[in-house]
């Protein structure tokens, strides 16, 4: 079980931008990527090569160039290479998913770069088929390299809405409405921060020209107040900025409220090799930071094997700048979700096992305080497939909103921190060579 | 899907009466208030540890008009109760007093459910022990003599049987015994709903460090939020225990680690209950190995849960770290379970946990009173029995606290066979 020196997990800005400064310095890199092929959540690429998603030049030009030094370099790729976590004695866990097997590696270091995890903050319906979150539609197009059929509504906050909603009209089907929870407007002060990050107000001029020309901008302080099935398609509800409620007919709802670090199962471990997070598993700043944040991981692994990196000045000026404009553009958003008090009991939280609402309420209904191995063990909040990733944040807020003294529990209590880090099949377990010689 | 069940207190009422024995009957009124309504005792007792067995004893205390307050280091089930599986089971006792407790162990769980105080935390199945070779055969129609001798109804399956009955999940055994009238518990869901019967006080995250006393009698816990007065002392400790004993490495953690799975599909094997390798004994202790007790020892059990996932288990490590899993020992288990049941390879892991054991140096648990008070009794060392005993040990510490005749013959556990005494430092 040796490995290499350095292995690089997601293949996204942050972790070919980390490969590549490591193999520079001399060091023998592998990187890991889960799908087909390289590129993360901006540069991933139909699966028909001849169709295309359009992404922002500027970022478009810069991935060229991070492409270009990558197939110069000494870096070996495995593409279909999940992360599976790092178990007791310290051995991270890959399953190649080429071959059905999970493989260990005992690299001296890890970089893990595995982007962001989507949040969608949870209102009725949404767990009824058709409904998706705007970065699995996203994702959905760029794989076939076309625009999802039928009429699409795109509700929630975040940049993420009006980019999706640019690129489905581009490519031939406008959403019937796009809802964007903050009533916040362009602001002149925004701007003005803005001014050191021009490519932000150029690919916000870009989408919202293009909506223009389809018709459909955002709608400013909209959202969904409920979602139920009728007549094979999706019944929406929808309050608008004077609290008026309406109703659409669609085919397919994408939810979206924001981005969250996709942290689970990335604490270093004791027996394990020197760990970095880079990019939006670090921090959600976006694609131009993390490229630089890569170059930052990479140097942190350089100081670890005791070798000198390249000054890394440049990459932390860049790293200054762009969360002085993420912290400028999210003064425009509001993630907070629907208010959890104008939820009914039946609302779903958590998807994967099911669980409402009025469940998480019930435990809460109780003289005693509830803990977080409670509201797993009982609750079931955190139990499923995803391990919480996708309640775990809510769940916690909820909590904290209801028991105002003590110390409620946090979301990182909640989360699964063990691996798998995503669900494994035993076929490839089972392929997993045994280290002790005989049971 | 698990199924959560607020307690409605309305199907408890309409069970009516719930204990109707010699010493506490009392009615559904007393238990929502029993201090309040009690005119027979206000005694006060002082359990420490919220596990199963801790639990369990606080609501029968409870009920018998003693004050009760359960402390816990932790929160309700953060010990061995939270990371277990659930087998109320009788097919993998150690033949001898802890077969013929386990039996009645499952005996109470039905009456437990029978009296409303378990609504559905029971689920009567029967477990299938499995033999895939000869030399398997030959400790199974040991082990299957050893449970008819005491009355434990089996039924031995070869040829057509066995095919119809297991033989879609375990297309390669060539004989098992099913085990019947026995089934599953969820320990952490049990706890739940005592806690929810409520009656007593639970202090969480309040280590007790020791006791105040005078002459040879416990006056008090010493506890991380202060000095509480008691008038006897229960410890439920688990692995906690040794903290309060003059003996040294008399209880030790053995570690074991356990696999969950998704939901099989529709299309997949039915698997009548779980399915226990002879391994799975030998490994346990409860049919002798034929080399030396290895520090480290894997035994399969397939347990399909109500849920439609798989927990698959286990190992018993001597070790003491609670929160690791390794990859080698989850891909040895997942290969022993694929041989046995070659359809599970189409489900996928979604969480490996791993849990200790409390076990004592002689394989049996440890109940009755410690030496150096009179008024300090101590349930542990159940190891891997403990969800199955739990209840039962539960009640039969209640009689013992109350100075009844214990309905159980429990000498074989009679911590007089260590001569525990407390430890200087409690
Ligand atoms: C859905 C979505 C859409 C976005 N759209 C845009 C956009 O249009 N424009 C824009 O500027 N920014 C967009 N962003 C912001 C984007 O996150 C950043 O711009 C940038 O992609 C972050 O780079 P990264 O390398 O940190 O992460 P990512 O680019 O997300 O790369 C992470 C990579 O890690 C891989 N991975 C994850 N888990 C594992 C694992 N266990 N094992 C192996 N590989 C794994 C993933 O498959 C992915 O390829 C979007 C983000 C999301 C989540
Ligand atoms: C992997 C695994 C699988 C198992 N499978 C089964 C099975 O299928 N069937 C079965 O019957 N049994 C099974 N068991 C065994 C069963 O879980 C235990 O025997 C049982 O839970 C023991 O309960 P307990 O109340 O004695 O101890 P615990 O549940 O360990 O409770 C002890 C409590 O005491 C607290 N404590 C300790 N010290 C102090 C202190 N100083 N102050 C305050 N509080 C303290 C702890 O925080 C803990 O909550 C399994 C166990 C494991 C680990």
């Amino acid at each position: 079980m040796s490995g290499p020196q350095a292995l690089v997990i997601g293949g996204g800005p942050a972790g070919v931008s980390a490969a590549v400064a490591l193999a520079r310095a001399g060091i023998d890199v592998t990187l890991c990527e889960q799908g087909p092929r390289l590129g993360g959540a901006i540069h991933r690429q139909p699966d028909d090569q001849t169709q295309s998603v359009r992404v922002p030049r500027a970022h478009k030009q810069r991935w060229q160039a991070l492409s270009d030094e990558l197939a110069a370099s000494t870096v070996k790729v495995l593409c279909r290479h999940m992360f599976a976590g790092i178990e007791a004695t310290g051995a991270v866990l890959l399953e190649d998913r080429n071959t059905g097997r999970l493989v260990t590696r005992r690299p001296a270091a890890l970089v893990l770069a595995m982007g962001a995890i989507e949040r969608v903050a949870p209102v009725p319906g949404w767990h009824l088929p058709g409904v998706v979150s705007a970065g699995g539609l996203q994702v959905m197009m760029k794989s076939t390299g076309r625009a999802p059929s039928g009429a699409v509504l795109i509700a929630g906050s975040g940049p993420l809405l009006v980019a999706l909603a640019a690129q489905m009209a581009s490519l031939g089907n406008a959403p019937v409405a796009v809802l964007e929870r903050s009533p916040r407007l362009m602001s002149l002060r925004v701007i003005a921060s803005l001014l050191r990050t021009p490519a932000y107000l150029r690919e916000a001029a870009g989408y919202v020209g293009t909506l223009v020309r389809a018709g459909c901008l955002p709608q400013r302080g909209a959202f969904v107040t409920a979602i139920v099935p009728k007549d094979g398609r999706l019944s929406v509800s929808v309050r608008d900025r004077g609290g008026r409620e309406r109703q659409l007919l669609v085919d397919r709802v994408a939810l979206h409220d924001g981005l969250l670090p996709n942290s689970n199962g990335t604490a270093a471990h004791p027996n394990g090799p020197f760990l970095v997070r880079a990019g939006d598993c670090r921090e959600v700043l976006g694609g131009a930071a993390a490229l630089a944040d890569g170059r930052l991981a990479a140097q942190a692994v350089l100081a670890h094997l005791g070798k000198r990196g390249s000054d890394s000045t440049g990459a932390e000026l860049a790293m200054a700048r762009e969360r002085q404009a993420q912290a400028a553009l999210n003064t425009l958003f509001d993630y907070s979700g629907r208010d959890p008090t104008e939820l009914p009991d039946d609302t779903i939280i958590c998807r994967c096992e099911g669980r409402t609402l009025g469940q998480l309420r019930a435990m809460l209904d109780s003289r005693d305080p509830v803990s977080a191995r409670e509201i797993k063990l009982n609750g079931r909040f955190g139990m499923g497939a995803c391990q919480g990733r996708f309640c775990a944040e809510w769940v916690a807020a909820f909590v904290a909103s209801q028991h105002a003294d003590g110390s409620p529990p946090q979301s990182s209590e909640i989360v699964g921190s063990r691996w798998p880090v995503k669900p494994v099949p035993i076929s490839a377990f089972v392929t997993l060579p045994p280290s002790h010689p005989s049971e | 899907m698990l199924r959560f069940t607020p307690v409605s207190f309305v199907s408890t009422l309409s069970a009516g009466v719930l204990h109707s024995d010699r010493t506490s009957s009392f009615r559904v009124g007393d238990m929502l208030h029993p201090q309040g309504n009690s005119p027979r005792s206000s005694r006060s007792v002082a359990i420490v540890g919220a596990g199963i067995v801790g639990m369990s004893a606080a609501h029968f205390l409870s009920r018998a008009g003693w004050q009760v307050t359960v402390y816990d280091a932790g929160v309700v089930a953060s010990g061995a109760t939270g990371s277990a599986d659930g087998a109320v089971s009788v097919a993998s006792k150690k033949p001898g007093p802890l077969m013929t407790l386990a039996v009645a162990a499952v005996k109470f769980y039905e009456q437990l459910i029978a009296e409303g105080v378990l609504v559905d935390e029971y689920l009567p199945r029967s477990t299938f022990v499995v033999a895939s070779d000869d030399e398997e055969l030959s400790v199974l129609e040991r082990h299957a003599g050893e449970l008819e001798a005491a009355s434990v109804p089996i039924r031995m399956l070869r040829g057509t049987a066995l095919t119809e009955v297991i033989g879609a999940a375990a297309p390669t055994a060539i004989a098992a015994a099913e085990v019947q009238r026995e089934g599953h518990a969820v320990g952490y869901r049990v706890v739940e709903r005592l806690r929810r019967l409520g009656g007593f006080a639970i202090r969480r995250n309040c280590r007790v460090s020791g006791f105040t006393s005078s002459n040879g009698h416990i006056t008090g816990v010493i506890t991380e939020c202060g000095t509480e007065q008691a008038d006897a002392v229960l410890l439920a400790t688990g692995i906690g225990s040794m903290h309060f004993l003059a003996e040294s490495d008399l209880i030790r953690p053995r570690k074991g680690q356990l696999i969950v799975t998704d939901r099989a599909g529709a299309d997949s094997p039915h698997f009548p209950g779980p399915l226990m390798s002879c391994r799975y004994l030998v490994s346990k202790g409860s049919q002798p190995a034929n080399s030396a007790a290895a520090s480290r020892s894997l035994g399969l059990v397939i347990d399909p849960l109500r849920t439609g996932q798989f927990l698959i288990g286990g190992s018993r490590e001597d070790r003491d770290d609670r929160e690791t899993a390794d990859g080698d020992i989850v891909a040895a288990l997942l290969r022993d379970a694929v041989a046995l049941s070659p359809s599970l390879a189409r489900l996928r892991v979604i969480r490996v946990f791993s849990g200790l054991r409390a076990a004592t140096r002689d394989g049996m648990p440890i109940v009755g009173r410690v030496g150096g008070a009179d008024n300090l009794w101590i349930a542990t060392g159940f190891e891997g029995d403990g969800i199955c005993l739990g209840p039962l040990m539960g009640r039969l510490c209640q009689q013992m606290i109350c100075g009844e005749p214990p309905d159980q013959d429990i000498s074989a556990l009679d911590a007089t066979r260590f001569r525990l005494t407390l430890a200087a430092a409690a």
